[in-house]
């Protein structure tokens, strides 16, 4: 699945899919406060992919996305997410990064 | 369905470990929505994935459309509106509520309603729109443009309708300002025009031309009436500052480029000078005036106008001469005045001395050359008065064709043989008033004139004619207009210059060698002319001869005055003449004169003294007084006051000034008036006269 996804994996380290619904509130807050954090923390180093379910909601499939806006973390392995408008950016550092949640599959 | 299917496969096959990190995210999920940390959905529903808002996660949209300035309107397929937003609201001026349900054909006319319903009917497909009055809740009408397209939003639902009705006041505001502000832009080009037009109007009332010299090329361009005033053809040619210069009489040339060079730093050029029109070679004045225009400092260009102002000149010049002959004239006439008297004292005492004269054949030549100078004096005197107008003047009704033979007469002596001598006599001459004494010295002064113009000989005409003279004609002599009869000398002689033309008039000017000429003779006849309120035109140039016409005011009076044949005997008498002169040489003069001619003499200075001897003295018979006396009482009034306590006692005047008018007459209606210098023979004249008519009475 991944790797059907996986498209344009390049050099970057972190990988980064967002998933969001148009224009809503939350969807808006979370790609700015996506950037903000990344920009802070991984400059370089991560490479954001903004995938607007509103316009192709057929991706929702790929990564058994629900509510949005969700983030995943396609790279580095395992395959995490997190859920909502990423404003605390205490918990997204440590969610992505620090603490692998569970073990990822292939 | 089928990927639920294969996730419940998939749960078979996962370790308790995995079971429980799923368990993990779905809790999350859950958790998220319950916090709403999400604002939307994903639904798997028959169509496959859709993504649903929550129920504020549009309010951008919401707000977009609520507060956008253009109304929103959502209709259904009838046309009844289903939402409206608070700006159309505000644009029908109702409140919200009560517009929801209405059809939207009800806010505006009925006939555009017609035309809305059909385009909602027909169907707004791709998008329709047109312009409409929206007639508000208050009965304000609103120009609007509504634009409506197809709202699809679900297979499923009805058809709807949403539209953008849009406000066109301002724009229509702005058009209407657009097409105020293109109107008043309209209205100032035709004022310009129009006052570019009276600029026009004005400068060619004024006769001036335009012009508009460039500095970088030296070329003109130039208003029509310029291309006149240079006598240029009818079609404008190109100018440019050397043929405007050339146009100057060459002595003015150099004067005008200068000008115009000094006009690049000076800023501005004006000069009067002379232009050789073209059109018929004459030289003319012109004005220039022009003003110098700069890009920086740099100049550009010169602007001005021209105009051709040669009949000022010629006025300016007649009125410097008019003034100059005036200011002369006093002149001439004070000094004549003094004259008088020195003669008057010189011939009295002549005459006198005559008398007293031994035979001695070498005094008597001597004696008689002084009194023969004494006479042309005298008579120099008279032409410096005739001059300034301050002769008396025996003006009587004359008709100058009856004076002709007694020119005749005159004239053969006077020209000489070389000259011929024609006379053309008008017809039906109008008779006119003037002296004709003096008229006939005028005729043989200038006669004499032209005889000396044709030393070599030629021909003598004196034309007489009647004139109507016009206003332009007569003010080049400054004269006026009227009916003259006119008596012309005219020669065949040298002519005159100009410049010589322009002094003839003046006395003592003349061309003639030192002692053939006093250059009183013109000025006689100038003088006597103006005083018989006529004038004198002279037409002449060298080599072409000259004409001098003597125009003299027709008279209406129809009976001619009879002149008087003047007497030449000495007449004594007897009486008591009391004699009244501020000139003591004068007064001792005339005492002497009549104390020979028989009568006793009591003298006074002044007109008081004169008063008082006369109350003294009963047995006083004449007063013989001047009129001109300093100490305030002038022999005129002397006269009137005697009248008042001796009105029998008759008053002689004498005078060699002015023309006098209060002159107190003889009863015989003569005017007791002897000029001066008078002779001794014209004092024992008038004495005679006046006893001889007192005694009559």
């Amino acid at each position: 699945m991944m790797d059907s996804n996986g498209a344009a994996d390049d050099t970057a380290e972190f990988n980064l899919r967002l998933y969001v619904a148009g224009q809503t509130p939350k969807s808006l807050a979370a790609i700015a406060n996506l950037q903000k954090i990344c920009e802070e923390n991984l400059a370089g180093r991560y490479k954001i992919e903004v995938i607007d379910l509103v316009v192709s909601p057929q991706l929702a499939a790929g990564d058994q996305i629900v509510a949005i806006p969700t983030l995943v973390r396609r790279l580095p392995p395992p395959l995490k997410r997190m859920i909502g408008d990423l404003s605390n950016s205490e918990k997204v550092i440590v969610g992505l990064d620090l603490r692998p949640i569970g073990k990822s599959r292939t | 369905m089928t990927e639920r299917a294969a996730n419940d496969t998939e749960y078979e096959s996962l370790t308790g470990e995995e079971l429980i990190s799923r368990l993990r995210e779905a809790e999350e999920t859950l958790e998220a929505i319950r916090t709403g940390a999400v604002d939307a959905v994903v639904i798997a529903g028959s169509q496959g994935q859709q993504v649903y808002t929550l129920e504020n996660a549009d309010r951008p949209y919401r707000v977009l459309v609520e507060q956008m300035q253009e109304g929103a309107i959502t209709l259904s397929e009838r046309g009844t509106i289903l939402y409206c937003n608070e700006r159309f609201a505000t644009l029908v001026a109702s409140p919200h509520d009560s517009i929801i349900g209405q059809p939207l054909t009800r806010y505006v006319s009925v006939d555009e309603g017609r035309v809305l319903s059909n385009m909602i009917a027909t169907g707004a497909g791709p998008g329709v729109s047109g312009e409409f009055g929206i007639v508000n809740c208050l009965g304000h009408e609103v120009p609007v443009n509504i634009s409506l397209i197809d709202l699809k939003v679900d297979e499923a639902m009805p058809r709807l309708v949403c539209g953008i009705v849009t406000d066109l006041t301002s724009s229509r505001m702005r058009t209407r300002e657009l097409s105020a502000a293109n109107e008043r832009l309209a209205n100032e080009i035709v004022e310009r025009r129009k006052t570019e037009e009276n600029l026009q109007l004005t400068l060619d009332a004024a006769e001036m031309g335009i012009w508009e010299l460039d500095l970088s090329d030296n070329r003109m361009r130039c208003s029509l009436r310029h291309d006149r005033i240079f006598g240029n053809a009818t079609s404008p040619v190109p100018f440019d500052l050397a043929a405007l210069a050339d146009r100057f009489v060459p002595e003015d040339q150099h004067k005008v480029r200068e000008a115009f060079e000094t006009a690049r730093a000076s800023g501005a050029v004006e000069f009067e000078h002379r232009i050789r029109r073209a059109s018929d070679n004459a030289v003319r004045w012109v004005n220039v005036k022009g003003r110098t225009f700069y890009d920086g400092k740099r100049p550009v260009r010169i602007t001005g106008v021209t105009a051709d102002i040669t009949q000022r000149r010629e006025v300016d010049e007649q009125l410097r001469q008019a003034q100059k002959m005036e200011a002369v004239g006093q002149l001439t006439g004070g000094i004549a005045h003094d004259f008088n008297n020195l003669l008057m004292i010189i011939g009295g005492s002549l005459d006198m001395l005559g008398r007293r004269m031994s035979g001695d054949e070498r005094v008597v030549r001597l004696f008689e050359a002084a009194r023969q100078a004494v006479a042309r004096g005298s008579k120099l005197n008279q032409q410096l008065l005739a001059f300034s107008r301050r002769q008396n003047l025996q003006i009587e009704v004359v008709q100058i064709n009856d004076l002709i033979p007694t020119f005749e007469h005159l004239l053969d002596r006077a020209v000489g043989e070389t000259v011929k001598t024609k006379f053309v006599s008008g017809t039906d001459l109008w008779e006119c008033r003037t002296d004709p004494h003096q008229l006939e010295t005028a005729i043989v002064n200038l006669a004499i004139n032209a005889r000396d113009a044709m030393p070599q000989g030629g021909e003598l005409v004196i034309k007489t004619a009647n004139r109507r003279v016009d206003e332009a004609f007569a003010s080049r002599w400054e004269a006026s207009a009227g009916e003259y009869a006119m008596i012309s000398v005219g020669d065949t002689g040298v002519g005159m210059s100009a410049e010589v033309l322009a002094h003839v008039f003046e006395p003592f000017f003349t061309t003639k060698d030192v002692g053939k000429g006093t250059g009183l003779g013109l000025s006689q006849v100038y003088g006597f002319a103006k005083q018989s309120g006529g004038f004198v035109a002279v037409t002449s140039a060298p080599g072409r001869g000259t004409v001098i016409e003597v125009f003299l005011r027709r008279s209406t009076d129809s009976v001619p005055i009879v002149r008087k044949p003047a007497e030449a005997t000495l007449e004594t008498g007897t009486g008591v003449v009391l004699v009244v002169e501020d000139d003591a040489d004068v007064r001792a003069t005339t005492s002497g004169m009549l104390q020979d001619l028989g009568y006793s003499v009591l003298s006074a200075a002044t007109g008081s003294a004169a008063l008082e001897i006369i109350q003294a003295n009963a047995g006083l018979d004449l007063v013989f007084s001047d009129v001109v006396m300093p100490d305030g009482m002038s022999g005129v009034e002397l006269a009137r006051r005697i009248g008042l306590v001796r009105p029998a006692l008759p008053v002689l005047l004498t005078s060699g000034y002015t023309a006098q008018r209060a002159i107190p007459e003889l009863p015989t209606g003569e005017r007791a008036l002897l000029k001066k210098p008078f002779s001794h023979s014209d004092l024992s004249i008038a004495i005679r006269k006046i006893m001889a008519s007192v005694s009559a009475t």
